[in-house]
């Protein structure tokens, strides 16, 4: 028996024409009908759950519910007459039975479901005398979420989203009947990277944000269209401004690259822009202090000190990779133009973004057979790119392989592969479509990375590759010419300049005048951060353009405030490959500039000739397109060839990620404080029973000179042994104080006494 | 008493029929033995469907069609046999768990087999707590006699069961929701489509079958299809268990021809109503049905002819009312009962039940209002036909019977308050 | 001679006029010594009410605002919480401003409150020197605790209020040269931002 692929019916007397297996509700969108939902989700399926998607479908006694009945072949249905009507009244007076009509004091009135279709088909007066069924208000979910038992409508949309998207598991519903209410499995907190989508998915005011609480009503948000750009997936957002502070963030349901989830991340680091830590004056070192000067000094103090270098071979500029693509193009162009061949956008762990042709789609990820993560996972740092990864293994299949320390996400079925060669042994045979999700980090692992897809491509295997870092533009900085090797498209250069190790070693050997950093924070990031610091105090004029004051920017000689993500217009470039649009949804604050008007005060202090707009358009284009078929593969010699960690003896040091550490937009937004991580060293149990420490101790951990302090020990058995785990890029216990060859050392100081009784 | 021979309930009162030795000295485990050597599971599912045998858990689904729709994909099979027995006034299933279990036991092994599985399981409700252990006990007689394991009676048949007791939730009765509460998860029930038939447990074609319906399979194949069919009306056939309650002087189970007059049940299986008092109504199918009255009593007593007066012999559970009854309380009770037993996953029932419950509570306290009736009337009605289950579509039937027939008595509540509660 | 006594007669009869309006009842009134009796249902300035208990009424919950259609109302939401408790429930006003000039003084603010906080009162001196001035914030609309709870619009006799409300002469304490702008809003909105907590 075949099944014709399409069906026709007649919607209210529309003729409309789907596949097969067309669900009522989606086909009545053909008909431009509207069926109310409240349980069902375009993602997350019918359940059948709230009642008042009924339809009338003709030969049928009863209403039928629209969300879980298949169009077929010579369907009449009517969204709308009287029976219809009649039921969907019956339904929403039921549903206000016990609702408690708290609009006025509800973060979801103007915007509520509930409220918009009891206007379209509700009673306006109640029948109900007895009182309200109460239940707890305010409850305190988890650290994002705040819920409200009585406004629930128990369409399950939160619990479903925990088991069919993230797969957590965490949210169940608890009691039945009418006392239903929605809890965690646990009675623990609500923690999950993605538990701000909740407060979007839910049709009512029962779970909403606490950094949204009471701020601002749906009408009073002025609402800009952008990409989050606090990683490199570039999910697209909604950005909700009031009266020039955000207000909150949402995503865009349609949005292919996100899939329509955000991370917590992205969510909820909103409020650094108007921190008061943040920079709104030019800072100039005068005397070993840091004094306000204006712009016009600022500027003219930079081109004074790039004018008296010796040679522009002694000027190096690092970073890029928070800019936007064209302001990256001005930077590569003016100091080029200027004659420095020292540029690099590598500035933390990651040595490569961009992987050329070898680069997979998000199509490609979805359909992919095997997914095999090699290096830090995913969800720390990119975590919607965690979310694709998890549909494919949940949805379509496919295995999952994790290489490395660290497994690719605690709930996501896997297997775990000590060394990158085993990996081929653990896909069965037929496996042809591959995905590597790599860190970027150790150029080796990349190499044989591309040793596997040279070996596979004779076997009929394909293998794409995606770069996940948390720098928001790393492929546009690497593809756009932030590289001492590659000009804008990967375009070789005559002669290579320093990169970043170059760079810090000239100048610490004396050999640099001027160095500039465009968003960039390698005192926290560099894999070794006395090699940093030594450079910077040898070189005599260093700059830093940044938000705020951090580790790298404190120890300038010139600081530049410039504008944050939320507040420039312009493309960046995602691990995909794609221009993501970012729109400025505030102004650039007084005092500061953006970078690329930075770059133009220079240019013209220089008198160098930046490509305008129109040329600025263009080649940006012109060499995204180039770098997407550019004949790259990881680990390639001329964009990483170094090593990152020296031999150690003993005890192993191993960088976990978290994607809420780091010394920039996450330090400085005082609301995110419960989320950021607490500094923890992680062993694995057996090692830590050997060496004699237990879960919760206080510890020092030292090499050579060098200590970091305080950390809470941690037992983690899915870590390697004889290796010691901390969160990299975490400002108050910097893990690259460590680097180097010298013996670890790990030294008790206090036992918690909560943990020890 | 009427004049029938017993069938399902041979033996009870009489002989130890937990013992497998009385029982097999009865006949049992022979029509067992002779369907896995001699008959093939197709010849199993043709019996049951010639036979008429109409399932005795409430909704009388034909049981060999229920059987056919089984897909024929080569996936595994699942029997799984209902003993969640738990609407008010229903006692028949217990009453055969406790009394033959074996009988039940190879009613399951047949089910089993006509199906084509080979894990059969049964879901015993929570409280029965000495029904389980009697099965148990049953259970591993059996599998030490070489009915229940592997390679049956040297045909290379294999047949597991598993005894899953529930956790006291009326809802589990529902055939969805007993499969979820099976599988480990909350007992609530599944959207359908996909039918158990295709999805079931595990998401495999899975049939679930109420234990009275199993318990008739043996006596079908030892006496065959056709002594079965030609027994009561055409289209519901056969025996049937009657838990009879209420204000009758002598409550109890009763097997009875389907298709005998409610009048001959009630007068003459449980001897008539209390002395001295008048019948008013009656519930032939259990809590979730609608009430007959005195003009319906000579109806026959079986699916489609109890069906047409406008109510149900669901499990067969009849709960007789008198003339004392204030139909007030006995609606509350009944009403209140769905909506504590609501699992609350959709809309109308539980938000409905709730506020009809609450609603008679407060009438009952004497806080009644007169616009209260018609909530009553329409509140009601309005949460029938939109549900996910059956369950929310059971409050209705005996309110609105009761409250249309005995409407003075409502009124009389809300009315004068407080003379009614006096 | 006789064209005299006519000019004086023309003299009087036109001096008949201003003689008669100089014995006449006054119509004018010594404001603001003596002040008028406004109409029955006359809409002047805003006031703020309170609870028996002293707490607010408004719950910040901006309906005024939409309402209002010369988008004269900036109503910034915040959270109860024990150390600061504005009103009953979990939302209370953090800020309240209504542009007095903005004001057409229609009463639908008064008609959309759902917790009959925001009354107009029939006082309409409101003279300043600056426009910003204007702008009233919770520090002069909120009536004192011992105002009482006062009568909520629809329990007035035919419309008319008792007395002319609370909003007396109190003095702004916002300053006037940075406060009421979008910065200032920006600022207060931000401080009610709540962080995430555990």
């Amino acid at each position: 028996m075949t099944m014709a692929s399409e069906v026709h019916l007649k919607i209210d007397g529309i003729a409309v024409t789907v596949p097969t297996g067309t669900l009522l509700v989606e086909a009545a969108k053909q008909a431009q009908k509207h069926i109310p939902v409240y349980c069902y989700h375009e993602k997350l399926g019918p359940a059948g759950l709230c009642r008042v998607c009924l339809v009338e479908v003709e030969g049928m006694p009863k209403l039928q519910i629209g969300c879980n009945t298949v169009a077929t072949e010579g369907m009449v249905v009517h969204t709308q007459n009287a029976k219809v009507d009649d039921g969907r009244r019956a339904i929403l007076e039921f549903l206000l039975l016990n609702h408690p009509l708290d609009c006025p004091i509800c973060d979801k009135g103007g915007e509520c479901d509930l409220q918009d279709y009891v206007m379209a088909y509700g009673q306006d007066s109640s029948r109900v005398i007895d009182g309200k069924e109460s239940k707890p208000k305010a409850v305190d979910l988890g650290p994002t979420i705040v819920l409200d038992e009585e406004r629930c409508i128990v369409c399950q949309r939160c619990v479903r989203f925990d088991e069919l998207i993230t797969h957590e598991r965490s949210l169940v519903v608890k009691d039945r009947g009418a006392h239903d209410i929605i809890a965690t499995a646990t009675d623990q907190p609500y923690v999950s990277q993605f538990s701000g989508n909740v407060t979007e998915l839910c049709p009512v005011g029962a779970l909403t944000s606490k950094t949204y609480r009471f701020l601002s009503r749906k009408w009073d948000n002025h609402r800009a269209v952008g990409s989050c750009a606090q990683c490199s997936v570039g999910c697209g957002i909604n950005v909700d401004v009031r009266q020039g502070a955000i207000t909150r963030t949402m995503s865009i349901p349609e949005d292919v690259t996100s899939d329509g989830w955000l991370c917590d991340r992205g969510r909820y680091v909103i409020s650094f822009g108007d921190d008061q830590r943040r920079l709104r004056t030019p800072l100039y070192r005068h005397r070993e202090q840091l004094v306000q000067v204006t712009w016009d000094d600022a500027i003219g103090l930079w081109a004074q000190a790039l004018q008296a270098s010796a040679s522009p071979q002694r000027v190096a500029a690092l970073g890029g990779g928070r800019l936007m693509n064209a302001e990256i193009l001005q930077l590569q162009a003016l100091f080029r133009s200027f004659g420095t061949p020292h540029l690099d956008w590598r500035v933390g762990r990651s040595q490569q973004a961009g992987a050329g042709r070898a680069t997979a789609s998000l199509a490609e990820l979805d359909r992919a057979q095997a997914i095999i993560v090699v290096g830090v996972p995913p969800s720390q740092s990119a975590p919607v790119l965690d979310l694709a990864i998890r549909k494919a293994v949940f949805r379509h299949k496919a295995q999952l392989i994790s290489v490395g320390p660290f497994g690719a996400g605690s709930s996501v079925p896997q297997q775990r592969a000590a060394r990158i060669d085993e990996v081929a042994g653990l896909l069965p045979d037929g496996t042809e479509r591959i995905v590597f999700v790599w860190d970027g980090i150790d150029p080796q692992l990349g190499r044989e990375i591309a040793n596997l897809r040279t070996q596979w491509s004779t076997h009929g295997r394909s293998a794409g590759v995606l770069v996940a870092t948390t720098l928001s533009n790393a492929w546009g900085a690497e593809a756009l010419g932030m590289h001492p090797s590659f000009g804008p498209g990967y375009q070789p250069l005559a002669s290579s300049g320093l990169d970043t190790a170059g760079i810090f070693a000239a100048g610490r050997a004396g050999e640099l005048d001027v160095l500039s950093f465009h968003g960039a924070n390698p005192v926290l990031t560099w894999h070794d951060a006395s090699i940093v610091r030594e450079a910077l105090a040898r070189i005599p004029f260093v700059v830093a353009t940044d938000l705020f004051l951090t580790q790298t920017s404190e120890l300038a000689t010139l600081v530049l405030p410039v504008a944050s993500a939320f507040e420039r217009n312009g493309t960046m470039t995602n691990l995909f490959g794609q221009a993501r649009p970012i729109e400025a949804g505030l102004p650039v604050p007084d005092g500061a500039l953006s970078d690329s008007e930075v770059l133009v005060a220079l240019a013209q202090a220089l008198k160098i000739a930046l490509p305008d707009a129109a040329s600025l358009t263009s080649l940006e284009e012109r060499a995204l397109e180039a770098a997407r078929i550019a004949p790259l593969d990881c680990g390639a010699e001329q964009l990483a060839g170094r090593r990152l960690a020296p031999d150690r003896p003993g005890l192993q040091l191993a960088l976990a990620a978290n994607v809420f550490a780091g010394g920039g937009t996450t330090a400085h937004d005082t609301r995110i404080e419960a989320l950021r991580p607490l500094p923890t060293a992680t062993l694995e149990p057996a090692t830590a029973q050997r060496l004699g420490f237990v879960a919760g101790t206080l510890v020092d951990l030292h090499a050579g000179a060098a200590s970091v302090k305080n950390l809470t020990l941690r037992l983690d058995a899915s870590l390697a042994p004889d290796t010691i785990a901390l969160v990299a890029d975490l400002p108050q216990a910097p893990a690259n104080l460590l680097f180097g060859s010298e013996p670890l050392r790990l030294e008790a100081t206090r036992v918690l006494e909560e943990v020890a009784a | 008493m009427s004049a029938i021979k017993p069938v399902l309930t041979k033996g009870i009162g009489e002989l130890n029929l937990r013992d497998l030795e009385v029982y097999r000295s009865e006949g049992g485990y022979v029509q067992f033995e002779r369907a896995l050597k001699e008959l093939t599971p197709a010849a199993v599912l043709d019996m049951t469907t010639r036979s008429g045998l109409r399932g005795r858990g409430g909704a009388g689904f034909p049981t060999g069609k229920k059987w056919s729709f089984l897909p024929n994909d080569g996936r595994p099979r699942y029997m799984v046999c209902n003993c969640d027995e738990a609407e008010p006034g229903t006692f028949k299933d217990h009453m055969l768990l406790e009394e033959t279990p074996h009988q039940v036991l190879e009613g399951i092994l047949l089910g089993a087999y006509g199906i084509g599985s080979h894990h059969a399981f049964i879901y015993i409700r929570g409280e029965f707590r000495r029904g389980y252990e009697i099965f148990r006990a049953a259970l591993d007689q059996a599998r030490a006699a070489g009915y229940v394991g592997s390679n049956l009676f040297g045909t290379g048949y294999d047949l597991e069961l598993t005894i899953h007791r529930g956790a006291g939730a009326y809802i589990c009765g529902e055939e969805t929701a007993l499969l979820n509460s099976l599988e480990g998860k909350r007992g609530e029930p599944r959207l359908k489509p996909p039918f158990p038939a295709l999805q079931g447990l595990y998401q495999m074609p899975t049939v679930v079958n109420n234990v009275e319906t199993l318990a008739s399979l043996p006596h079908i194949l030892r006496n065959g299809p056709e002594w079965f069919a030609q027994v009561g009306p055409e289209r519901s056939p056969g025996y049937k268990i009657v838990s009879i309650s209420g204000h009758v002087k002598r409550p109890g189970n009763y097997e009875v021809a389907l298709g005998t007059s409610m009048r001959t049940l009630i007068d003459e299986c449980a001897g008539g109503m209390r002395d001295g008092r008048k019948f008013m109504a009656v519930q032939p199918g259990g809590a979730s049905s609608a009430c007959l009255f005195e003009e319906h009593l000579d109806l026959s007593y079986d699916f489609d002819t109890i069906a047409k007066a406008g109510s149900m012999i669901g499990s067969g559970a009849m709960v007789v009312f008198d003339d004392t009854t204030d139909f007030v309380k006995a609606a509350h009770a009944v009403v209140r009962f769905f909506a504590h037993e609501s699992c609350g996953q959709c809309t109308p029932c539980r938000e409905g039940g709730n506020w009809i419950s609450r609603t008679l509570t407060r009438i009952l306290d004497g806080r009644g209002v007169p616009s209260d009736i018609e909530v009553l009337k329409s509140a009601g009605h309005q949460m029938t036909g939109l549900n996910l289950c059956a369950l929310g579509d059971s409050v209705e039937p005996f309110l609105a019977s009761v409250l249309h027939r005995f409407e003075d008595q409502f009124r009389a509540y809300v009315t004068a308050p407080q003379a009614a509660v006096a | 001679m006789r064209k005299s006594l006519f000019n004086i007669a023309a003299l009087l009869t036109g001096f008949r006029t201003t003689f008669g309006y100089f014995f006449a009842k006054q119509p004018t009134i010594a404001y603001p010594d003596v002040k008028k009796q406004h109409a029955p249902r006359f809409h002047g300035l805003h006031e703020l009410r309170r609870y028996a208990d002293g707490q607010e009424r408004c719950i910040g919950c901006e309906l005024c605002s939409i309402a209002c259609p010369a988008n004269a109302i900036t109503v910034i939401g915040g959270e109860n919480t024990p150390e600061l408790r504005r009103s009953p429930g979990e939302r209370g006003a953090a800020s309240y401003e209504i542009d007095e000039l903005r004001c057409i003084f229609c009463g639908m603010c008064e008609e959309a409150c759902p917790t009959d906080a925001i009354v107009l009162t029939p006082r309409f001196e409101m003279a300043d020197y600056r426009r910003s001035g204007f702008v009233y914030a919770k520090d002069r609309l909120l009536v004192p605790p011992e105002a009482g709870v006062g009568e909520a619009p629809n329990e007035r006799p035919n419309g008319i209020p008792s007395d002319l409300g609370f909003v007396a002469k109190k003095k702004s304490t916002v300053d006037i040269q940075t406060g009421y702008s979008a910065t200032h809003r920006g600022t207060i909105l931000k401080t009610q931002r709540r962080g995430l907590a555990g």
